[in-house]
């Protein structure tokens, strides 16, 4: 009796596996499908049943994509993008996370942590007109200033390296270093730095992958074609080359390939990230 | 006595003054490239101005212009429509793969939690792309499965319809954000104690009653973050309208958010007047939506309590 009671409830348990499997499967499908229709030609593209596996014409659609624009252009420019604000972004919400987790009694302390988590809550389309004359006003329009030094105060990654440092900084450390005699900012960089590396990787990991995926804000600032990012450059040549949809689907390849392979090295912290916001 | 305080105070602050020095990089950066124009917004939104000439007071008469729009009008309902639908969708899809995954599902359980996050790296506007080619009316695969089914060829127009350009970009979204909400309510069901579900089946609760009376209950936190999250996106959704339309809003506007709205006036209008009074309405409907679920939140708690 028990025995076949435990046998239908595996039963309805391996049901259940399976229908989110296939669902899955619709999560992954358009992926894999644009992998697979980067190695095909025009013609077995647009064939019913659509190809599931991979052909052999990935060089000539290189090539075709090399007749519009230089491939790994675009993916340089994003990453000179990406880098200097991670590091920057980083750097600058880890040191305002420092001050604000260990000095809590100094006057203004309250006041700037309210004004950090109202950002949380600021839709940035509120700034965006603003901040393009403000651009416009200091010659930066079409260079990538404007998509690095604003985006280095970021309220996110001060929340989160506040919330970060309060959590795995003990307190006593802080007396321990007074002790030897290091100064405030000293200690954050020979003392809490080492520390909160986890932390920092996680970070970094958000920020590249969200800064590698941003459009609107390049899509404003940034009008020559040669230093469009990735996305900028992609939704140009899917407008102008639609109907070669095999090199689009390369093209959109070739962009997708960094952030997944830093996905892959790194999921953990990318997962710590995602729920870092909702603790709270 | 006065003094006194004045200088506690200042003793502290000199004490302190690593907090400054600290805190100072991201205060500066903060003021100057998102206080500064926050401010200038309000004011932009009372004159009218093309960025070349003098700007021109008109008080409140951006704000009323834009509520006379037709297309405004339009790009309200349309927002609404896929906030809506883009919010309820993907959060209540996202609790239901994360509560089975994590009750019945008894092996492949790193497969699952890892192949929903995946859309998740994909830029929206990238994402947007992908759809387009499997939408196209002209060999997407979408037309090429119908034709093959009902056997005549389909040259379905999908992104030209004004019936279906909302209910892709909402899939497009649903695609997108779900692998989001299923990580933060997987972790949010894992905080929760299993002797709590242990005592429950002994007592011969049932599995509906068990996720009704205790997993829903406390999973109800996540839940809001979860809704909030989606609506402050999906209130100011641009780059997934904007790429599935090619940036023209789709016929007759049927898929011009209020975001798109935005860009157009002032980048391709340069009315930079009338777009920041949008961006203070979006604002406002921020607002506005975040209290009321907090208000709710609230009153939910208090109920169950």
């Amino acid at each position: 009796m028990i025995g076949s009671l435990r046998n239908s409830e595996k039963r309805f348990n391996l049901l259940i596996t399976l229908v989110l499997f296939a669902l899955s499967i619709f999560f992954i499908l358009p992926l894999y499908w644009t992998a697979v229709f980067a190695t095909r030609t025009l013609n077995e593209v647009f064939q019913f049943p659509p190809p599931l596996w991979f052909g052999d014409n990935i060089v000539q659609n290189y090539r075709n994509i090399e007749a519009v624009f230089p491939p790994f252009r675009p993916i340089i420019n994003s990453l000179i993008v990406a880098v200097p604000k991670t590091i920057g972004l980083v750097l600058v919400s880890a040191l305002a996370g420092y001050g604000l987790s260990r000095y809590t009694r100094a006057p203004g302390h309250k006041a700037v942590l309210i004004v950090t988590f109202a950002t949380l809550f600021f839709p940035p389309s509120l700034a965006l007109i603003p901040f393009f004359l403000q651009m416009n006003a200091l010659g930066w329009l079409n260079t990538y200033w404007p998509l690095i030094v604003p985006a280095l105060a970021s309220g996110f990654g001060v929340v989160w390296m506040y919330t970060y440092i309060g959590s795995t900084v003990p307190k006593e450390l802080y007396e321990a270093a007074e002790m030897d005699g290091a100064k405030g900012i000293a200690t954050f960089f020979f003392v809490v730095l080492p520390i909160i590396r986890p932390g920092l990787a996680a970070l970094s990991v958000w920020t590249l992958i969200s800064t590698w995926n941003d459009f609107q804000i390049p899509l404003v600032v940034i009008s020559d074609g040669s230093k469009f990012t990735v996305p900028l450059a992609l939704t140009t040549l899917s407008t102008t080359h639609y109907s070669d949809m095999p090199a689009v689907m390369l093209a959109t390849l070739m962009g997708l390939v960094p952030v997944f392979i830093l996905f892959a090295l790194l999921s953990r912290q990318f997962i710590a990230g995602l729920t870092a916001g909702s603790v709270k | 006595m006065a003094l006194g305080r004045a200088g506690k105070t200042l003793h502290r602050m000199r004490r302190d003054n690593a907090f400054y020095l600290a805190v100072a990089p991201f205060l500066a950066i903060f003021l100057v490239f998102s206080v500064f124009p926050v401010i200038f917004s309000l004011y932009l939104g009372f004159n009218r101005w093309d960025g070349f000439s003098d700007p021109q007071w008109v008080g409140f008469e951006n704000y009323a212009r834009a509520l006379r729009d037709p297309v405004f009008q339009k790009a309200i309902w349309n927002t609404v429509y896929m906030w809506f639908w883009s919010t309820v969708l993907t959060v209540l899809l996202a609790l239901a793969i994360s509560v089975l995954i994590n009750d019945y599902v008894s092996f492949g359980k790193s497969y699952f939690r890892m192949v929903f996050l995946l859309p998740l790296l994909v830029a929206p506007a990238i994402a947007a792309i992908v759809l387009r080619m499997f939408f196209s009316a002209n060999g997407g695969i979408v037309n090429l499965l119908s034709g093959a089914i009902s056997g005549t060829p389909s040259y379905f127009d999908w992104l030209g319809s004004e019936a279906w350009i909302k209910p892709l970009v909402v899939l497009l979204v649903i695609w997108r954000w779900t692998g989001w909400y299923i990580i933060i309510f997987m972790a949010a069901l894992q905080s929760i104690p299993r002797d709590i579900y242990e005592a429950a089946r002994m007592d011969g609760v049932g599995r509906w009653a068990i996720f009704s009376r205790i997993t829903l209950p406390l999973l109800l936190p996540a839940i809001a973050f979860a809704t909030i999250t989606a609506t402050l996106g999906g209130l100011q959704m641009f780059d997934e309208p904007y790429v599935l339309t090619q940036g023209l809003g789709g016929t007759n506007n049927s898929a011009t958010t209020l975001g798109m709205y935005l860009f157009a006036t002032a980048f391709t209008r340069l009315n930079f007047g009338l777009g920041s009074a949008v961006s203070w309405y979006i604002f406002a409907a921020v607002v506005v939506l975040t209290l009321v679920y907090q208000a709710s939140l609230k009153r939910l708690r208090g109920d169950g309590a």
